[in-house]
């Protein structure tokens, strides 16, 4: 797992509670942000997820039926909608999603190509229950972005018999089964962990409200710290475009610029795309250092305009190096974000 | 930001924390100067705090390794997985570098069956004897035109018992059934034991306590009369052609992480390696990167709670007989680990733990009664890194309490101090454990 090198976050909270007080009284106490964190933020994106993947399974549904180049395009776009609300949900990747294993699930990567064709090739009857039972990198967003787009972005709908089709269809109710139950993942169970996150302060798990703060500041940075030195950096260094997620659809800096969003919507508890809004981090920040408040705003759409200015599709942009100072200054930007998170943000917030 | 402002930061924060627990808590950092203050989720994922860039970036290289999901190929990356495999990466199972689940099954599988015979020739001198066509662990997963060497299920049975005050509580066991592809059961001559993950945080700190430290703390025939033996395992280096002390492995039945991590390669996902398996599927680079990584991940500080109460109660109870609350290293090749004073609550040492959770399989030197004492640093964060983990090697016990009650043998005096206690001075202990 990748993680910020930096916390001086959780550290900077943890020492304000150790100058002799108890734990709870000092740090963070705002509990309405922790709720509106869980209610407004983490299961709206959910929620939103859940429906992109409804769609696109409708969309596979559709091409099955009608195999037109029109409704591969459709499926496409689906698919590309469905991604977004996933990768705007990846500065959260605690709780049920991680515990429950829906991460891999729906988002395992590389995809198993060799197996995929022998079950392609297989006169396996491809029943829910034989496609629950195949592996994860057989399944899930970037199976069915091979599917949906090929290599290079050059899939025909000539090129999708029967049985593509019919793997696509199965494929695409998978995930939709699962982003229902990560949907559901933070409000069942008893007792549930919205429950949990939300009650920090009087659980084990969350021991305090400092601690679900925490929760939300490193998995902001840590986002921050896994798009610059691993999404962008292991294909960078490399210079290796088998290395690039996403790179079926040309899909990848999207994917970088949605996480980049999914740090500003943790931060500030709204979710545009669900129509919802809540008490975040920001206000806060706003009332004890505004200026602070406003740079970090600012970092952040400079880093999600520094994404855009890399020329796509990503998976060329690593070998030319026209683009290496784009990319580069990406990476510097998205740094200058988690920077701050780890820093000043940590520090105003205790 | 630039690694080397980083690193400093990092050590300020160390600092500041170290400053924290010598007022409130233990006197020694739990990871040494490798400590981090983090009470989060990715509590177990961070870089030691003491590490320079160099070690810095060869620690993200490793992070790199480590979170690789391996496909079977032939793949433009990450080839080499199974045949047969019990999972496809690393983090699969040492979930956010913490334990995994106690699952089983088709999908969701973090945990895994080791077997062996009870005699024979073993694959190595002093291991266990493998089984024919099974080897010494089972593989429950495959790739697609292979079946996998078995099926299995993992079912939980109810035990009941209560307190001394009369507080009833249950507890459970695992019962793992074992099928062979033509549908019938695993032999009954197989041993077999069954584990969940365990954590790979601080095990370079583990590593780097010398051989003659662990000796010096085994008291093989209880010289001292206090109920607690402890033993070192004698185990295969495969590396010197030697035997050596063991150290890692819920029996301690690995010399080093560069031998434990090649053999999780070649037996939990089925990658070749120098050490291990035919042809290498993967470069050594690789299994050094991964090494490093689970060498220099940081521990966390404990909280800054005030529970010395509980800490009196951990060595009055008799816990400290075992779960040794401070180590020593001694020179290392990774200077971050070389000569720290820590605080990870082991004696890294061989106790018999009673027939309660006695798997039955011997393991080198280790008798089918004997575990090596776990490390307890972190352990009140489990639920916050993996919620719905459970403890113990195999996992059976859903929280702490329970895996203390499931504690006997040389333990059981121990045990048997936590349930005559009352409620208070129980939750005392708890609330120590808790702040780990």
């Amino acid at each position: 797992m990748r993680v910020a090198l930096l916390l001086v976050a959780s550290s900077t909270l943890s020492v304000a509670a150790c100058g002799g007080d108890p734990v709870g009284t000092a740090g963070f106490t705002d509990q309405q942000v922790i709720a509106d964190f869980a209610d407004r933020v983490v299961i709206p994106t959910y929620a939103l997820l859940d429906a992109r993947v409804d769609a696109l399974h409708a969309a596979a549904v559709a091409l099955a039926a009608t195999p037109t180049a029109a409704n591969l395009d459709a499926a496409q776009q689906a698919w590309i909608a469905a991604r977004v609300p996933w990768e705007q949900s990846e500065a959260f990747l605690f709780g049920p999603v991680s515990a429950q294993g829906f991460d891999p699930a729906l988002d395992s990567w590389p995809v198993e190509r060799t197996d995929l064709d022998l079950v392609l090739a297989s006169g396996d009857a491809l029943t829910p229950a034989y496609v629950r039972n195949l592996p994860e990198t057989q399944k899930g967003f970037h199976t069915l972005e091979y599917l949906l787009f090929g290599e290079g972005r050059s899939r025909q709908v000539a090129e999708l018999g029967q049985r593509e089709l019919a793997y696509l269809t199965a494929t695409a109710a998978e995930l939709a089964d699962i982003s229902g139950q990560l949907a559901a993942s933070w409000t069942v169970g008893s007792p549930t962990f919205r429950d949990v996150f939300v009650g920090a302060g009087t659980n084990g798990t969350y021991p305090s409200l400092d601690a679900a703060a925490q929760e939300i500041l490193v998995g902001m940075s840590g986002i921050c710290d896994e798009v610059a030195n691993g999404k962008i950096a292991d294909p960078y260094d490399a210079h290796d475009p088998a290395l690039v997620e996403s790179q079926y659809s040309w899909n990848s800096l999207d994917d970088f610029a949605d996480n980049l969003r999914s740090v500003g919507q943790a931060y500030l508890g709204d979710v545009p795309a669900a129509g919802s809004t809540g008490r975040g981090l920001d206000a806060i920040v706003a009332e004890r250092d505004p200026a602070l408040d406003a740079r970090f705003r600012a970092e952040l759409a400079a880093a999600i305009a520094a994404i855009g200015a890399i020329p796509p599709p990503f998976r060329d942009a690593i070998t030319d190096p026209a683009a290496y100072p784009a990319i580069e200054a990406a990476q510097v930007a998205i740094r200058t974000v988690q920077a701050t998170i780890d820093g000043e943000l940590a520090a105003a917030l205790r | 930001m630039s690694p080397p402002v980083r690193a400093r930061l990092v050590a300020a924060a160390t600092l500041l924390a170290a400053g924290c627990d010598a007022a409130l808590d233990a006197p020694v950092a739990a990871g040494g100067d490798t400590t981090i203050a983090d009470r989060t989720s990715n509590a177990y994922a961070q870089p030691a705090a003491n590490l320079d860039a160099a070690g810095l970036a060869r620690h993200r290289a490793g992070d790199a390794a480590f979170s690789a999901v391996f496909v079977r190929g032939p793949a433009p990356v990450n080839a080499g997985l199974g045949p047969q495999f019990n999972h496809n990466a690393c983090e699969a199972c040492h979930v956010r570098d913490g334990r995994g689940l106690p699952s089983l099954g088709v999908t969701g599988s973090q945990a895994l069956v080791r077997v062996s015979l009870a005699s024979g020739t073993p694959t190595v001198p002093g291991g266990a004897v493998p089984v024919p066509g099974l080897g010494t662990q089972l593989q429950d997963h495959a790739v697609f035109d292979v079946p996998p060497e078995v099926a299995l299920v993992l079912a939980w049975q109810p035990v009941d018992g209560s307190y001394a005050d009369g507080t009833p509580y249950q507890l459970r066991a695992p019962a793992v059934t074992a099928t062979l592809p033509d549908g019938t059961p695993l032999g009954a001559e197989v041993l077999r034991s069954f584990r969940q993950a365990p954590p790979v945080f601080g095990l370079g700190l583990l590593e780097a306590i010398p051989d003659d430290a662990l000796a010096a703390a085994a008291d093989p025939d209880d010289r001292d009369g206090d109920g607690i033996s402890g033993r070192v395992n004698l185990v295969w280096d495969v590396d010197a052609g030697a035997a050596r002390v063991g150290r890692f492995g819920h029996k301690a039945s690995m010399p080093s992480l560069a031998q434990q991590a090649a053999a999780a390669y070649a037996n939990d996902m089925g990658i070749d390696n120098r050490r291990f398996g035919a042809a290498p599927e993967i470069t050594e680079a690789t299994v050094d990167d991964a090494v490093f990584y689970t060498a220099t991940l940081a521990v966390p500080a404990p909280r800054a709670v005030d529970v010395d109460a509980g800490r009196a109660r951990f060595t009055q109870f008799g816990c400290a007989g075992c779960h040794t609350p401070t180590q020593v290293t001694g020179d290392h090749p990774i200077a971050a680990l070389a000569f720290q004073t820590f605080a990870p609550y082991t004696d890294l040492l061989l106790h018999d733990l009673g027939d309660g959770l006695a798997d039955g399989r011997p393991d080198f030197l280790a008798d089918g009664r004997e575990w090596r004492t776990p490390p307890l640093w972190g352990l009140g964060l489990v639920q916050t890194v993996l919620p719905g983990a459970g403890y113990l090697h195999d996992g059976r016990a859903r929280t702490v309490a329970e895996a203390i009650l499931w504690h006997g043998g040389e333990a059981g005096a121990a045990r048997a101090r936590f349930v005559a206690a009352s409620a208070a001075q129980r939750d005392e202990l708890l609330a120590f454990l808790a702040a780990l």
